[in-house]
This record gives structure tokens, sequence and C-alpha cells, in this order.
């Protein structure tokens, strides 16, 4: 068993990293979509990065967000890129899981360590003017998105799997699953609302970019083919047992998990919630999906995950 | 390469008539056939090794969290096989004086009986811890690891300018920039019998569990660091991993019923050994001081009680207090009855009054320490410093006199060093790191700081110095 200082470190590098990745991701497809649609239809553009905002909430600001397209684009990359108060900006988030990865060292190996550390660097030393050149900023994103992977791969390839190792995973999980509820909840009411009667490509060209920015797309693909029914898709993305952000998935994964750590024999208040909450996903979940019902659903699953989150604090890192 | 020999002081590379010295012979002609492009791009992968290793220090003082890389100069400083057991010897020597010292001071005190020291002088020091009086650490082992900075007078003679007992730092950065040198220059070592040093942490885990409390019951060993913040936080992180230990803080720790346990995710862990990486002062708030969050309250109860060994021994510090550090020559004489093997620096006391006030006349050709102090804080260099400054600097001497001591300015030795481009002498010291477990075994290599700036005299990493690997040659076969 290991130090609760450094379960908890661990944690939230698993945290942090995760969440580095989901809004580097994000940011490249929200740039993507945003950026074909604005000739097409304005007022989608803008609501693709107004999503964004919503699902990365940055600190109060006073002044609204800019009107025009392409200003509005800007300031949501700035900010969720490299802005270092941020909350949810990428180099805010590296840099919180160096930070603990700094004071967890002996716990991690070389090669995680290194791989975060340049990550970081890298985007750090990014100069801010670039940001309006969009295939440069593209291209740093990916960069960026690279750096993420190829830690997450140190982190498969060369820790042992020892309780550390099952720390690390569990914030990874949590935060996995935390960020698709969020997105699910901020895109689903606009999506999953009447289909237009006009421009059906482009209402399709949306859901497929909602699989996208949940890094589904190719996933669902292989089980539904290329064609895009909305209800398949969000059924897919709430139930697949097999896609690693649906929301199934994503609870299991947390729920065995917390298993591991608890041992089955005794199991912790967090691993009771998420045992609860992954069985309402298995065996009852598909029937609250009519008529609307889903929004009530996230709901109650964030309030669940929150409240895992913060047993786990007091049940294993002592805070 | 175009070499320029050092103009004051001893050369370590060059000779008088600018030949190199016959042990630096193989890796001049190797430097020689370089071009300054190979060194450039070398250099540039050197740095950024460093960077994204994150191999770095905090500077104190600076914007909170400011990390630094501890420059590294990539040519190597070679110590012959016979120079390095002279040293060796010495150091063995100095380190079981100090030891006999720690024992005596906390229990007889027959070498202030004997005035060898004076009392006085010992008594006062805040290092000195009335509290540990009759305590014998186990194994009667103060010091289980100490630095101690040599330097080379103008003939090459090795001088003792410090020990270090309490928590001496550095020693990542020997392991550190062999494995530097080896990744950029790997063709340096090929015509060198170089030591290697990997062994260090397996030395210090085994002179750690030697004095375990527990020993038949696989004692547990932890590394205490203050935190992220505190400037040898990388070695703290370094040593724990290399010794395969954990890294715990002060508040990862609690004490009860007399032991000391950690706070782990399913319940605690009593520790046996604790590698402490903070000072006296800040280690147990019931006894020391009482406002620190970094300690562990209770813990010198459990040390009292033989129920935890804690390396370095608290009170160890009175032992490298700069004051104590004068009498040293007369203390190994004492002690063991030898003449001492390493020569030190002249030293004046300032607690002796007419050695004070040959100070205060002198002030202009003196290098002045607080005796508190380490890592280059609180200095005086008399030579370079203006009127004003030392007229400001004797003030506060005046103040106390007794935390003073002065001495001539020694002129360091100087080796080749690689700036903007050009090799050119810098100065330089060593700190040999030496292990005391079931003997004293001294690390065959150290911490070679040099100080990157024209005609700086000093080598610390807090006041713009650097580093570089230490080559001690082994023997050459009969």
């Amino acid at each position: 068993m290991i130090l609760s200082r450094v379960a908890d470190g661990l944690y939230w590098i698993g945290r942090y990293l995760e969440r580095a990745e989901n809004v580097t991701r994000l940011l490249l497809v929200t740039e993507e979509t945003a950026s074909e649609v604005v000739g097409l239809d304005e007022d989608l553009a803008r609501a693709e990065w107004n999503d964004l905002r919503v699902i990365f909430p940055g600190p109060d600001r006073e002044d609204a967000p800019p009107r025009h397209p392409a200003a509005l684009a800007q300031a949501a990359l700035a900010e969720l890129s490299i802005d270092p108060r941020h909350p949810y900006s990428i180099l805010f988030s590296l840099r919180k899981a160096r930070d603990n990865a700094r004071t967890v060292r002996e716990a991690l190996t070389i090669e995680v360590f290194v791989n975060l550390n340049e990550t970081y660097r890298e985007l750090e030393a990014y100069d801010e003017r670039r940001i309006g050149d969009g295939p440069t900023m593209r291209s740093a994103l990916s960069d960026t998105h690279r750096g993420i992977l190829s830690t997450a791969g140190a982190v498969e390839q060369t820790l042992a799997r020892d309780p550390g190792w099952l720390f690390l995973k569990l914030g990874e999980s949590l935060e996995r699953v935390v960020r698709t509820v969020v997105v699910l909840r901020a895109k689903l009411p606009a999506l999953a609302s009447q289909e237009p009667k006009v421009d059906l490509p482009l209402f399709h060209s949306r859901w497929r970019s909602l699989l996208r920015g949940l890094s589904s797309l190719e996933n669902y693909r292989r089980v539904h083919g290329a064609r895009m029914e909305p209800a398949d898709a969000l059924r897919f993305l709430l139930f697949d047992p097999h896609t690693p952000r649906s929301l199934r998935f994503g609870a299991a994964a947390v729920k065995d998990l917390l298993e591991g750590i608890s041992g089955a024999a005794a199991l912790s208040a967090p691993a009771r919630i998420m045992g609860k909450l992954a069985a309402e996903l298995a065996y009852q979940g598909e029937d609250e999906l009519r008529d609307g019902r889903y929004l009530p659903f996230l709901d109650h699953m964030l309030d669940e995950l929150t409240r895992a989150h913060e047993t786990l604090s007091t049940t294993y890192f002592g805070t | 390469m175009n070499w320029a020999p050092a103009t004051t002081g001893y050369d370590e590379v060059f000779e008088a008539d600018g030949r190199p010295r016959s042990h630096y012979a193989p890796l001049i002609s190797i430097m020689d056939s370089l071009t300054p492009e190979d060194v450039e791009r070398r250099e540039r992968l050197q740095k950024l090794a460093l960077m994204n290793q994150g191999i770095t220090f905090t500077v104190y003082g600076e914007k909170e969290g400011l990390e630094r890389i501890f420059p590294f100069d990539f040519v190597p400083r070679i110590i012959p096989a016979g120079e390095w057991k002279t040293i060796q010897d010495g150091l063995v020597q100095r380190i079981t004086t100090l030891n006999l010292f720690l024992l005596d001071v906390y229990h007889e005190q027959r070498c202030l009986k004997d005035r060898v020291v004076p009392p006085e002088l010992v008594l006062s020091r805040k290092e000195f811890k009335r509290e540990l009086l009759g305590l014998t650490p186990p194994r009667k082992i103060f010091t289980h690891v100490v630095g101690t900075d040599l330097i080379r007078s103008e003939t090459g003679e090795y001088l003792v300018l410090e020990d270090n007992c309490r928590c001496p730092s550095g020693v990542s950065y020997v392991l550190e920039n062999r494995a530097l040198l080896n990744r950029v220059f790997p063709e340096f070592f090929a015509s060198y019998p170089v030591r290697p040093v990997k062994e260090y942490p397996t030395l210090l885990l085994d002179a750690l569990l030697f004095v375990a409390p527990r020993p038949s019951q696989s004692p547990v060993v932890v590394v205490l660091s203050p935190g992220i913040h505190n400037s040898a936080y990388f070695e703290h992180s370094f040593l724990a991993r290399e010794m395969g230990v954990p890294l715990v803080e002060g508040r990862d720790l609690l004490v009860e019923g007399n032991h000391v346990f950690m706070r782990r995710t399913h319940g605690k862990r009593q520790i046996d050994v604790i590698y402490r990486r903070i000072d006296d002062e800040f280690l147990d708030p019931l006894t020391f001081r009482r406002d620190s969050l970094l300690g562990v309250p209770g813990l010198v109860n459990v040390y009292r009680e033989g129920n935890v060994a804690l390396a370095n021994a608290p009170g160890a510090g009175v032992a490298d207090d700069k004051a104590v550090y004068a009498f040293m020559p007369e203390l190994i004489k004492y002690y063991l009855a030898e003449e001492p093997l390493l020569a030190q620096v002249p030293t004046y006391v300032g607690f002796r009054p007419e050695h004070f006030r040959y100070m205060t006349e002198h002030l202009d050709e003196l290098v002045v320490k607080t005796t508190g102090d380490a890592g280059g804080y609180g200095m005086l260099m008399g030579p370079f410093a203006t009127r004003a400054e030392r007229e400001r600097y004797l003030a506060v001497m005046r103040q106390s006199p007794g935390n003073h001591i002065a001495q001539p300015l020694v002129h360091l030795s100087s080796h080749p060093t690689h700036v903007d481009g050009r090799f050119r002498p810098r100065r330089i010291d060593l700190r040999p790191f030496i292990l005391y477990g079931d003997r004293i075994r001294v690390l065959p290599g150290g911490l070679t700081r040099v100080a990157l700036r024209d005609g700086s005299f000093v080598v610390n990493s807090s006041q713009g110095g650097g580093s570089k690997d230490t080559w001690v040659l082994a023997p050459r076969e009969p």
C-alpha cells in the first residue's frame, strides 16, 4: 500500500492528464467543425464555440464573448490552450499534472515523467501571437495531443500494476466519464430536439462531430455503419459496452478500479456508489432514454460521480 | 582548440609551461579533435536532456517555484589515484574525529574540560542541542552522510574548507553528471579507468539500514523532505527513487505510542530509519521550533526512546560549525593521536577577542563568513568588497562577533571550462561524499563546483555556480 499523499498525487495526475487530453481533442474537433461551417451557418459556428465554453467554464469575465465567429474562435482557442489562469486550459491541466508528478516522482518512471515534462514545456513555450494562424495552431495542438497520448502510453508501458497505478487510472477513468456526461449535458438539448426539415446533412455532421469529440466516431461506424442515426448515436454514447468514452464503459471502469483498490471483500463507500451507478447503466438504463428523460439521468450521474470523488478523498487521501 | 591556462592560483590541467599535466593529456588531445560545431551541438543536446528530465533546483528569493537547471560543464575534472588516496584517508580521519567529538560533546565533554576547544564556544552554538545531552544515537553514529568541501592551494595541496554534517546536498548531481557526460561525450571515457559512482544509493541504503533499531524485521527506511519548494527537492526525490524507498513529508508521518508511522491509503506503517533532509530546527515542533509545519510532533521523543534512527542525528550540526572547524587539527590529534592528513585554511574565530580585532583591522584581506549560514549566504569577500560594503558588514559583525569567522582569501584552483564557445579557466572546488555505516566509505568521485563568472570565487549553485563530472581514476595495474 502507498502513502495517502502519493495516492492523492497519482489520482490527480490521472485526472489532469485525461482532462488535458479531452480539452485538446475537443479544441481540435471544434476548430475543424466551426471553421468548416462558418460560411454556411454562422450561428452554428458560434454555438460550437459557446458549447465548449459551457463544457470548460472559465473564470467570470466582465465582457461578453466576441460576436464575430473568427474572434470568438480565437478567444476560445487562446483561453483553452495556453491561458495559464483558465482552470480548464491545456496548459493549466498539464502544469497541474506535472506539479503533482514532481511531488510523487519516486512513484513514477522516468519515461512517464520525461514525456509529461516535455509535453508541458513545449506548450509552455508556444508563442501566443501564433494562435491566429489556424494551421500552425492546429499543428501545435496536434503535437500536444501526441505528447499527452505518449505520456499515457508510458503509463501503460512502464508503470507497475501496483496500488499507485490503480489510483492513477482511477483519476483518469473518473475524469473521463465525468467529461462525457458534461459534454452530453451541453450538447444534447440542441441535438436531440426535433430533426430539422432542411439541411439534414449539416445536422448529421454535428452528430458526427459530437462522436468525434468523444473519440467514438470510428467505433460507432464499426457497429452501425456510416449512416448517421441520432437515436443510435445517443444509445451508443450512453450504453456501448466497448467504446472507452461511453457512459456504461466509463462507469464500469471506475467501479472495477475502486473494487481493485478496496478489495472485493469489504467494499469502500466510493466503490458502493459506483457499483450502483454501473448497475443502473448496465441493466435498466435504456428505458431512461425515451422522451428526453436522459437529461435528469445525466444530472443524477453527475451527482453520483461527484459523491464518489468526495468519499474517495475521505476514504483514502485523508483530506 | 584555444586553451588558456590560469593566471592566478593552481591550474588543474596545465603545467606552468602550458603543456597539459600527464593525466589530462589524453583528454586534451580528444578535445582538440572536436570542431566548435560538434561542441555546440552536443552542448545543446545536453541542455535539452537536463530540462526534459527535470534535473533542476529551486532558487530562493526569486519568484516562487522558479526552477533552474544546474549548469553543467562538460570538461571533466580528473583526480589521479594517488591524489585520491590522500583525500580518502584524510576524510576518513576527519569523519572519525567528528563523530568522536560529537559523542564527547553530548556526553562527558572531555574536550571542553581539557580546553581543546573553549567550552563557551561550543555551548553557545545554536546547533548545540542541550535537549540531546546524554543521548547516544544507534551504533554511536552521528554523521551518516557528510559532504566535505575541499579546495586547492596555489601549490596544488588539497585543503579542507568546511565539513557539512547536517544535510549535505549535491550527490544527485554527481550521479546525473556522470550519466549526462557519458551520454553526450562518450568518447571521453575510452582512455581512462574512471571509477564508477553509481553504487552510491546502494551504499547509502546500507548505511541507513545499519542503524535500524529492529534490524531483524526488514526495517522500513524513508527519505524525509520539506517538500517541493525546497531547493534540493530534486535530490530528495532522486535518492528515494534510487534507493526504492518512500519519499515522505512531515504531514505523511505521525507519532503514536512512541513509534513513528506513515499514513497510507490502507492503514499506517511503522518506520525505522528516517534519512531526513530537514534541519534540526524544523524536525519536531514539540522539541525545537514550535512554528515548524515541516516536522513531525513527537519525533524526537521516539528517537530518544531508540525506536527510530535519524540520519544525520539531531545535534550533529555543532561539528560542522565554522568556528569549531578552526579547532579540527587539534581535535584530530586529541582523539586519534595522529597528525591531520589534510591541511585546512587558517581561520580567525570572532569568538576570540584578539582574533576579532585582527578581523576588523584586516577586513580588506579576509573572507568573512557567518557561522550559522551555508550556501554562500551571509558572507563577505573582503578583497572584492567596496569600502561601503565593508563598513556595512562590519556593523553587523560587531553585533555578534562570536558568529563570525574569517579566512585569508585562498585562490582556489582553476580548470578549463566551456564558456561562451571558448575554454577559459574558472575556479573550482570539490565536495566528496562520505558515508558512515559499518565502516566509513568515501564515494570515489564528488561534486566539482565551478564559478562560471570570470574572476568569481563563489561556486554555490545559488550564486551562479555550475558543476563538472569528477573522475577518480583507478590505480593502474602493476
